[in-house]
C-alpha cells in the first residue's frame, strides 16, 4: 500500500462516524451490593435527540451483566441485570419525564427541563445498585460487563438481529461481608 | 376390521379435496380482509402503534413466509413439471403452458398492482410531509408557545414587580399574615394575574386567587418550580390545575437575598379552556407530525410491507388457485393419456379412474367403455383365434395325414391348377413318370411333359379334360421302358365349390398286366390242352375201335374204317385250325402305320356284312370330316371285321349294328354297338382274355387279337352297355 494510500485509509477510518459506546464503566462493592458507575458515548445522537423531541417515548436499555473471574478461563456469569431509562417529552410543558426501571421495575420517575440534564441522566450512572449478592462470597474476584441495548435491526429488511454496543468489561473487585 | 383413518391420513386424502381448497381460499380472503383491514385502520392509528417495531416484525415475517411458501409451492411444482418434460410424460407441456398462462396472468398485473401501489404510497408520504405542511405546523405550534410564553412572560414581570414590593417592604410587615394577605390581594389586582402566591424558599407564605378566574382551590406550583426561580431567578410551569378545564401558566420569580431566606414570587394566569385547548392542539398536532417525521421510514416500510402482504397473499391465492385448476384440468387428461398409452401398450384391462363431475367425467366413462369393449372384442378374436388355430392344427393335421396318405400312395396323384401348371405331384407320380419334383412341381404341364412319350401323357389329360370318362389306359416308354398306366382325371373344386384345377391319378398297371398275361398265358394252355384233348378223345377211340374190329378180324371193317377216318380227319382239321389261330396270334407283325381314311376303311367294311344275317341291319355312321388316321389299315379292318361279327352274331332279328366313328381331339373313336342281349358283368372282365368265348364253336381267340391290335397302335378297348339295350365296344385311336 502507498503512503498516499495510508492516509486515506486512516483518514476514512477516522472520518466514519463511530456509534455509540460504554465508557469508564466501574464497579465498587459495598457489602453485598454492586454499585456499577458507567456513561454512554455517543448515545444521544440527533437521531434520538430528534425523536425525543417529537414526544416519542424513547429508551435506552443498558444489560450489565456480575461475572466471576477465572483466571485460565471464560469468566462465570453469575446474574444479569437490566437498566431501562425512558424518556417522553411534553412540548405543551416543554418538560421530559423520565422513568427509570431495574429489571422491569420502576425505580424513579422524574422531570427535567434541561436537554442536558435530560442527557445525563439517560446516560450516566454513578454508583447504581445494580446487584446484591447474598452472602457475600469470600472468596474470588468480579466484575461487571455492560452494553446498551439499541433496539432491534433489520437485515436486507426482514432478518432480525439485535443492536447492542459491544461488552465493555469493569475493573475486578473482591466482595467481603463487612466492606463499607 | 378396518382401521380408522388418522387425522393426518384423512388429510392426505382430501388434501386436494374441493373443500379443503375452498377452505383455504376462504382463510386467504380473511388474511387480505384483515390486510385491507389494518391499511384502512392505519390512517386512525396511532404513528406508535403503525411504526410499532414488533408489529413491524410480524409483518416481515408474515412477507417472508409468505415469500417461502409461494417459491416452495412454485419451485415445487416447477421442478415437478421439469421432471415431467424431461421423463417426456403425457401431458407435460400441455401442463407447462397451463401453469405459465395461470401463474402469468395472476403475477403480472398482482406486480404491475404492487408497483403502482408503492408509487402511489411514496407519493402519498412525501406530500405527507411536505415542507409546506410541516411550516404551517410549525408556525401554528409556535404561536401557541409564544401564546404561552407571552402569558408566562407578563406574569413572570408581575411575580419580579411583587418580588421587589416585597424586598422593599419591612419583613414584618411580610410576616403578619392580615397584611400581607391585604397586600397580595392588592398587587394581584394591580398586575390582573389569576394567581399570585409567596413563597420563602421552598415554603408556602400566602397566596391569592382570582375568585373569577375560575380558580376553587390554590393550585400546587411545585417544588421544582420554586428551586428552578431560586437558583436561575426565573422559571416557569404549564400547568393542569384541579377543578378547572384550562391551563394555568405560573412563572415564578425570586426576591433578592434575605435572612432568613429568598422570597419566591409565584404568578399565574389561567387560559380558559377553550384557548388553552386550541393552543395545545395546535402544539400536539407539531408534535404528531414530528413523530410520524421521525418514524417516516418505519412508517412507509410498515405499509410497504402490508402492500407485500397483500400482494403475496393474492398471488399466493392466485398460484395456488392456478395450478390447482391446472391439476384438476390435467388430472383427468394425464390419467386418459396414460390410459391410452396403456391400451396402445395392450393392457385392456386399465381402467381411468378419476373422480370428475364435468364433461371430462364423460369423456372418462367414453373411454371406459370403449376399454371395455376393446377387451371384450380382443377376447372375441382371441377365442376366434384359437378356435382357427385349432381348425388350421386340425386341417394340418388332415393335410399332413393326406399328404401321408398320398406319398404313401401306390397311385400317382398330380395336382394341376386351372392354368395347367402342377400343384403338387406325390412321390408314386414321380417314381410312374420317372421325374424329379423339380421338374414337374410348379411348371406347366406342356413344359415338364414336353418329351414325346410324355406328351401323349398331356394330350390325354387334355382329352380326359374335353370328353371325361372313368378312366382310361395308355402305354408309355418311360426310362426306356414301356409302362402301362390308368389314367383318371377328376375337376378340382374349392369349398365354394367353383373349379380349381383338375387331379390326375396315375396307376402303372404294368405288372397287373403282366399278370393278366401270365394268366391269359396259363388259361391259353389250359384252353389249348382243353381244345387238343377233345379231339384226341374221338380220334383215339376211332383208333381203338379200328384195332379191335381187326384183332376181332371181322369182315366188316370198310364201313368202320371209313367212318374212324372221318372222325379222325375232322377232329384233326380242328385241331389244325386251333393251331393255325394260334399260330397267327403268336406271328402277328407290328403295326405299319400310315395314314388311312378311316372313313372309308369302315364304310367298306360294314358294307361287307350288309347281308348277312336277315333282320338284322348293319349300318355305319362316320363324322363328317374325320379325316385320316395313322393306322395299320389291314390290322384295324381285322378289328372291325371281328367286332360286327361278334355284334351280328349277338344280335337277333330284327336287329341293329351301328358302327360309329368320331373324332376326340388327337384320337378318333370307333364304337361298335348292337342291341343284343348284352355282356354280363363277371365276362366283361374276362372277354380280352385268349381262348375266352362265350359262343360254343368260337376259339375265344378274337377279341384277345383285337385288343392287341388296339394296344399296338397306343390305343385302347373298353365294352360298356349300349343304350337302350344291348352292348358297345369302344376303340380308341390316336389319330396320328
Amino acid at each position: 500500500m502507498t503512503f498516499f494510500g495510508r492516509w486515506l485509509l486512516l483518514g476514512l477510518v477516522l472520518a466514519t462516524p463511530r456509534g455509540p459506546e460504554i465508557r469508564d464503566l466501574s464497579i465498587n462493592a459495598t457489602g453485598g451490593q454492586v454499585l456499577v458507575s458507567f456513561r454512554l458515548d455517543g448515545g444521544m445522537s440527533p437521531e434520538i435527540r430528534e425523536r425525543i423531541e417529537s414526544g416519542l417515548p424513547t429508551s435506552f436499555v443498558y444489560e450489565l451483566e456480575l461475572m466471576r473471574d477465572r483466571k485460565h478461563w471464560w469468566d462465570r456469569g453469575l446474574r444479569s441485570s437490566r437498566i431501562e431509562v425512558v424518556a417522553m417529552y411534553n412540548a405543551v410543558t416543554h418538560e421530559y419525564l423520565l422513568n427509570t426501571k431495574h429489571d422491569g421495575r420502576l425505580i424513579g420517575s422524574e422531570t427535567v427541563r434541561d436537554a442536558d440534564e435530560l442527557e445525563s441522566t439517560m446516560t450516566e450512572f454513578v454508583s447504581f445498585p445494580a446487584f446484591v449478592i447474598e452472602p457475600t462470597p469470600d472468596r474470588g474476584r468480579f466484575l461487571v460487563r455492560a452494553r446498551v441495548d439499541l433496539g432491534v435491526g433489520a437485515m436486507l429488511g426482514f432478518i432480525p438481529f439485535q443492536r447492542s454496543t459491544a461488552w465493555l468489561e469493569s475493573n475486578k473487585v473482591r466482595l467481603s461481608a463487612g466492606a463499607p | 376390521m378396518k382401521r380408522p383413518l388418522g387425522l393426518r391420513e384423512r388429510f392426505e386424502r382430501h388434501r386436494k379435496d374441493t373443500r379443503f381448497v375452498a377452505a383455504g381460499l376462504g382463510f386467504l380472503l380473511l388474511l387480505l380482509t384483515l390486510a385491507y383491514y389494518l391499511i384502512q385502520r392505519g390512517r386512525d392509528l396511532p404513528s406508535v402503534v403503525v411504526t410499532n417495531k414488533v408489529l413491524l416484525f410480524a409483518l416481515r415475517y408474515a412477507n417472508l413466509v409468505l415469500i417461502l411458501v409461494i417459491v416452495f409451492v412454485l419451485t415445487r411444482n416447477l421442478l415437478r413439471l421439469w421432471l415431467d418434460r424431461r421423463q417426456r410424460a403425457l401431458g407435460a407441456r400441455f401442463k407447462t403452458k397451463l401453469i405459465a398462462t395461470y401463474v402469468g396472468l395472476s403475477l403480472v398485473p398482482v406486480l404491475l398492482l404492487f408497483f403502482y401501489a408503492n408509487e402511489l404510497l411514496k407519493g402519498s408520504i412525501d406530500r405527507w410531509f411536505s415542507g409546506s405542511l410541516r411550516t404551517v405546523l410549525e408556525q401554528s405550534s409556535a404561536v401557541a408557545q409564544a401564546l404561552q410564553a407571552e402569558v408566562a412572560d407578563r406574569d413572570h414581570r408581575e411575580a419580579a414587580r411583587v418580588a421587589r414590593e416585597l424586598a422593599r417592604s419591612d419583613a414584618a410587615d411580610v410576616q403578619a399574615g392580615a397584611a400581607i394577605a391585604s397586600r397580595l390581594e392588592r398587587w394581584r389586582e394591580e398586575s390582573g394575574v389569576d394567581f399570585l402566591g409567596l413563597y420563602r424558599e421552598t415554603d408556602f407564605v400566602h397566596a391569592v386567587v382570582d375568585p373569577r378566574s375560575g380558580l376553587n382551590d390554590l393550585p400546587e406550583v411545585g417544588r421544582q418550580l420554586l428551586l428552578d426561580a431560586l437558583e436561575k431567578e426565573r422559571a416557569d410551569r404549564v400547568i393542569l390545575p384541579g377543578g378547572t378545564h384550562g391551563r394555568l401558566i405560573l412563572a415564578a420569580a425570586a426576591g433578592p437575598p434575605e435572612r432568613g431566606g429568598r422570597f419566591v414570587v409565584v404568578a399565574g394566569t389561567l387560559l380558559d379552556p377553550v384557548t388553552s385547548g386550541r393552543s395545545e392542539e395546535l402544539i400536539q398536532a407539531y408534535q404528531s407530525y414530528r413523530q410520524l417525521e421521525v418514524q417516516k421510514r418505519d412508517f412507509a416500510m410498515s405499509y410497504r410491507l402490508m402492500f407485500i402482504l397483500v400482494t403475496l397473499l393474492i398471488l399466493l391465492a392466485s398460484s395456488w388457485v392456478g395450478l390447482f385448476l391446472v391439476r384438476r384440468l390435467m388430472q383427468p387428461i394425464q390419467a386418459l393419456a396414460e390410459g391410452t398409452r396403456r391400451v396402445s401398450s395392450g393392457d385392456l384391462d386399465h381402467q381411468v379412474e378419476v373422480a370428475a363431475d364435468d364433461e371430462m367425467a364423460g369423456v372418462v366413462d367414453s373411454f371406459n367403455r370403449m376399454t371395455s369393449e376393446l377387451r371384450r372384442s380382443r377376447a372375441e378374436i382371441d377365442r376366434s383365434q384359437n378356435e382357427l388355430l385349432a381348425a388350421n392344427r386340425g386341417l394340418a393335421e388332415e393335410r399332413a395325414f393326406v399328404a401321408a396318405i398320398l406319398e404313401n400312395l401306390a397311385s400317382g396323384v398330380i395336382a394341376i391348377d386351372r392354368d395347367g401348371r402342377v400343384l403338387s405331384a406325390n412321390r408314386s407320380a414321380l417314381s410312374i413318370l420317372r421325374q424329379r419334383e423339380s421338374e414337374l412341381v410348379g411348371r406347366q404341364i406342356e413344359s415338364a411333359w414336353s418329351d414325346p412319350e410324355r406328351r401323349r401323357l398331356a394330350g390325354l389329360v387334355a382329352e380326359l379334360t374335353e370328353h371325361p370318362r372313368e378312366s382310361t389306359e395308355i402305354s408309355l416308354v418311360l426310362g426306356g421302358n414301356r409302362r402301362t398306366l390308368g389314367v383318371k382325371r377328376r375337376d378340382l373344386r374349392d369349398s365354394a365349390g367353383r373349379e380349381a384345377g383338375q387331379v390326375v391319378v396315375l396307376e402303372d398297371l404294368s405288372d397287373l398286366v403282366k399278370a393278366q398275361k401270365l394268366a391269359a398265358w396259363t388259361e391259353a394252355a389250359r384252353r389249348i390242352a382243353h381244345e387238343i384233348k377233345n379231339p384226341l378223345t374221338p380220334i383215339r377211340l376211332a383208333a381203338e375201335r379200328l384195332r379191335e374190329r381187326h384183332r376181332e378180324n371181322q369182315g366188316a371193317v370198310g364201313p368202320l374204317l371209313e367212318e374212324s377216318v372221318d372222325i379222325i380227319v375232322r377232329e384233326v382239321g380242328t385241331m389244325q385250325s386251333l393251331v393255325d389261330e394260334f399260330s397267327r396270334y403268336a406271328r402277328m407283325p407290328g403295326p405299319r402305320l400310315l395314314a388311312t381314311d378311316l372313313a372309308t376303311l369302315i364304310a367298306e367294311v360294314v358294307a361287307l356284312y350288309r347281308e348277312v344275317k336277315p333282320g338284322v341291319t348293319v349300318s355305319a355312321e362316320i363324322e363328317p370330316g374325320l379325316g385320316s388316321v395313322w393306322i395299320d389299315r389291314e390290322q384295324i379292318r381285322r378289328v372291325l371285321i371281328n367286332l360286327l361279327d361278334n355284334a351280328i352274331e349277338a344280335s337277333d332279328a330284327p336287329g341293329e349294328v351301328v358302327a360309329r366313328a368320331t373324332s376326340r381331339g388327337e384320337q378318333v373313336m370307333i364304337e361298335i354297338a348292337d342291341l343284343g342281349p348284352g355282356v354280363p358283368d363277371e365276362d366283361r372282365e374276362k372277354l380280352f382274355l385268349p381262348f375266352f368265348s362265350r359262343k360254343k364253336r368260337g376259339t375265344g381267340m378274337g377279341l384277345a387279337i383285337v385288343q392287341r391290335i388296339v394296344s399296338d397302335h397306343n390305343g385302347t378297348i373298353r365294352v360298356a352297355e349300349n343304350s337302350p339295350r344291348g352292348t358297345v365296344f369302344i376303340v380308341e385311336l390316336p389319330s396320328r
